[in-house]
């Protein structure tokens, strides 16, 4: 296409331009600019102190903490969230009656913001008045008091995360199942296959380059948008057992108001998470095979 | 309905400017959610009324962090709020900001500050000067179910006055199965700074802060391993049930989970309706051995702001007296339970019969006046105070939920807290 004008595309791209340079390019830059600085909450005085900022967070037991457990919840919801969402899309692609309804069950919780999904499982789940605590200590005598036990708050969370994200990892299985061809089935049936050998040999090379895919997504939603999630159930408690990295970074900046050292946590954050996704595109890739 | 829109707005901005030609605007920002934000708006609409030269356009903006965040950003954009309420845990930060007009400046004779009740206005002092109006005060004190204690056999007149008398009563209530647990707590990193002014014990260094900006904390100390050994022990003798970091805990009280909860007095209105029991209230137990001091107030208070007009200072000091007459505070201690903030109104409660009906309300204010005024028993002031609450409130959990040794919790977060107290002090020191 060619324009009349060559000042018009210019035009035309420049509002959705100039949003990105204002809300995304400029922050970022600032946010480099910050990391340098020990900065007042009013902003009014800030000292240049280099990289103090980094090296600080590297021998911040608390921020080491943080990454221990933000990489745990990440296996976490990655492994067990993709392992289970493939299980039920390989049940939920069979022609079993009433299966449309099926799939929108599963597909449902997808459509709720993390903060919402936080909500519902802290209100299960909440140690006083939650049904299933209540349900549990009138059955078994036990109780679930994720505000008194760190290992049950990090599941807690982690259960939450994946559950809200199963729904999306089943509409991308399903779409890569259907999109197999039903000849290469049938003529692995033939040559005597049985359903697991064609699961193993045909299904899941096919579906590799979706895997893939979902495993990024999901760790970039375990990485970055569980904010919501963490801030209406544990807040990052009991102790430090749930704070993970993007929750840390809000304590310090917004409540804390240490913007120079927030700063540095979202740039660690940044540069964490292209580490993760280098090394996945490195390794990952050799097994993925596209058609 | 295009017409009645842009009737509507033509409507609007006319009434926007007749306002403006007649009246000066103030806007006060604040964090009180629920219940309190009637009570707060009520007071607000009365005083419009009152005073049609002047216009209070109060909202609700948040939790405290988040109230205190929109104001400095607000700040720096050039456009702040004229008054702002801000925590406890943030008043040095507004002391340090460069960007308060401090309340006693405003005051041209028109208030007594002498006449406040002396240990809320002391808190909000620095160096003999008023910063901020006291607004909404509070103090811990400790909450019992009566009905409980009568089912484990005690004298539900007679609750715990010590560390010790809590515990066994605690071991009696659980071992008797009145209730699952003996006590929890709220707020559990605010209650550990209770007990340090409680006990006459200075929180951190430069008379906790008060001389000068404090570089050193002095939460691991004998007084303070000895405060967390105590509690750690009740928890594994499930006698202290773990309650979560602000008011998580009043619910499973309300529902009978355990008899007894150290919790801010601000609950009491709440605790007080919703209670199917007999509620009692008494002063903080105590660690015999150490010497008297006072517990601490809590809550909030309000800053004015700069880049207000004269006429906005005028205003925004006629709605602070405003907030502080007897009958005002008088509404705000009943709407809410809060502290009223003079002498004179604790006196009008006292000659109208308040505290004979509601002698739970009485309990604080007994506990605040019998305390000793000591420079460690007004309240710590630190830089960062939000960080060192959080640092605290983790070092705590970690000994009472995942049994860390209290010396080396506390040494941990000892040496976290130095460390931001040295980095404020970099940023605010001569």
């Amino acid at each position: 296409m060619q324009f009349k004008n060559k000042w018009l595309p210019y035009i035309l791209l420049s509002p959705s331009l100039i949003i990105i340079l204002i809300f995304l390019i400029y922050p970022s830059i600032d946010t480099f600019r910050l990391a340098f600085y020990r900065v007042a909450p009013f902003g009014d005085r800030r000292i240049f102190i280099g990289f103090q900022n980094y090296l600080r967070l590297l021998q911040d037991p608390d921020y080491l903490n943080a990454i221990v457990i933000s990489i745990a919840f990440t296996a976490f919801v990655v492994i067990v969230g993709l392992t289970l969402s493939l299980a039920i899309a390989v049940l939920a692609n069979q022609r079993l009656p009433g299966f449309a309804i099926y799939r929108t069950f599963f597909i449902w919780p997808y459509a709720l913001s993390p903060a919402i999904a936080g909500i519902v499982w802290a209100f299960f789940f909440d140690p006083n008045v939650g049904p299933i605590p209540r349900l549990l200590a009138n059955q078994f005598g036990t109780s679930l008091n994720w505000r008194a036990d760190a290992t049950l708050a990090f599941f807690l969370i982690a259960t939450a995360a994946t559950w809200k994200q199963l729904g999306y990892n089943i509409v991308f299985f399903l779409a890569s199942l259907q999109s197999i061809p039903k000849e290469l089935l049938e003529a692995a049936a033939i040559d005597g296959a049985g359903p697991p050998v064609r699961f193993r040999r045909i299904v899941f090379p096919l579906i590799s380059p979706m895997t893939f895919f979902l495993v990024i997504t999901n760790t970039l939603f375990a990485f970055f948008e569980t904010f919501g999630l963490l801030h209406v159930t544990t807040q990052g408690g009991p102790g430090r057992a749930t704070e993970l990295l993007i929750y840390k970074l809000y304590r310090d900046g917004f409540e804390s108001l240490r913007s120079g050292y927030a700063s540095a946590q979202s740039i660690m954050l940044f540069i964490l998470v292209a580490l993760i996704t280098i090394l996945q595109f490195r390794y990952a890739q050799r097994r993925v095979f596209y058609q | 309905m295009k017409r009645w829109l842009l009737g509507l707005a033509l409507a609007g901005m006319l009434g926007v400017l007749a306002g403006a030609l007649a009246q000066t605007e103030i806007t006060f920002w604040h964090a009180m959610s629920g219940s309190r934000q009637e009570v707060v708006n009520n007071l607000v609409e009365a005083f419009n009324t009152e005073f049609p030269e002047y216009e209070v356009n109060a909202e609700f903006t948040g939790s405290y962090a988040e109230t205190l965040t929109k104001a400095i950003a607000a700040y720096r954009a050039g456009s702040p709020p004229t008054i702002v309420q801000v925590y406890e845990v943030g008043t040095q930060t507004m002391l340090d900001s460069d960007a308060i007009v401090p309340v006693y400046t405003l005051n041209q004779g028109e208030v007594d500050f002498g006449s406040f009740v002396q240990p809320i206005l002391k808190y909000y002092s620095y160096q003999g000067e008023l910063y901020s109006m006291p607004f909404n005060s509070s103090t811990a004190m400790l909450y019992y179910n009566k009905d409980v204690f009568r089912e484990a056999g005690l004298d539900p007149n007679r609750p715990p006055r010590t560390f010790d008398e809590l515990y066994e009563m605690g071991l009696r209530i659980v071992e008797s199965g009145a209730a699952k647990g003996g006590v929890s707590f709220g707020w559990p990193a605010w209650i550990f700074e209770q007990m340090f002014a409680y006990h006459n014990q200075f929180y951190a260094n430069n008379d906790n802060g008060r001389s000068g900006l404090a570089t050193e904390a002095f939460i691991n100390s004998d007084f303070g391993v000895q405060v967390l050994g105590e509690w750690q022990k009740w928890t594994q003798d499930g006698v202290l049930v773990y309650g979560g970091r602000e008011y998580s805990a009043n619910d499973p009280f309300l529902a009978g989970d355990f008899a007894m909860l150290v919790q801010s007095t601000s609950s009491l209105g709440g605790i007080l309706r919703k209670a199917d029991f007999e509620v009692g209230t008494t002063f903080l137990p105590r660690l015999p051995g150490y010497p008297s001091g006072n517990s601490v107030i809590g809550g909030g208070s309000l800053w004015v702001m700069k880049g207000a007009s004269d006429e906005q200072l005028e205003a925004a000091w006629a709605f602070l007296q405003y907030l502080g007459r007897i009958d005002n505070t008088i509404a705000w201690h009943k709407g809410t339970g809060y502290f009223p903030a003079t002498n004179e109104a604790v006196l009008t409660l006292l000659n109208e019969g308040w505290f004979a009906g509601e002698p739970n309300a009485l309990t604080a204010f007994m506990q605040i006046l019998t305390g000793v005024d000591t420079p460690a028993a007004r309240g710590v002031l630190l830089g960062n105070f939000v960080q060192i609450r959080d640092i605290v409130g983790a070092a705590i959990e970690e000994a009472v939920t995942q049994n860390r040794d209290p010396q080396e919790a506390l040494d941990k977060a000892a040496q976290e807290v130095n460390r931001v107290l040295s980095e404020y002090s970099e940023l605010f020191g001569q």
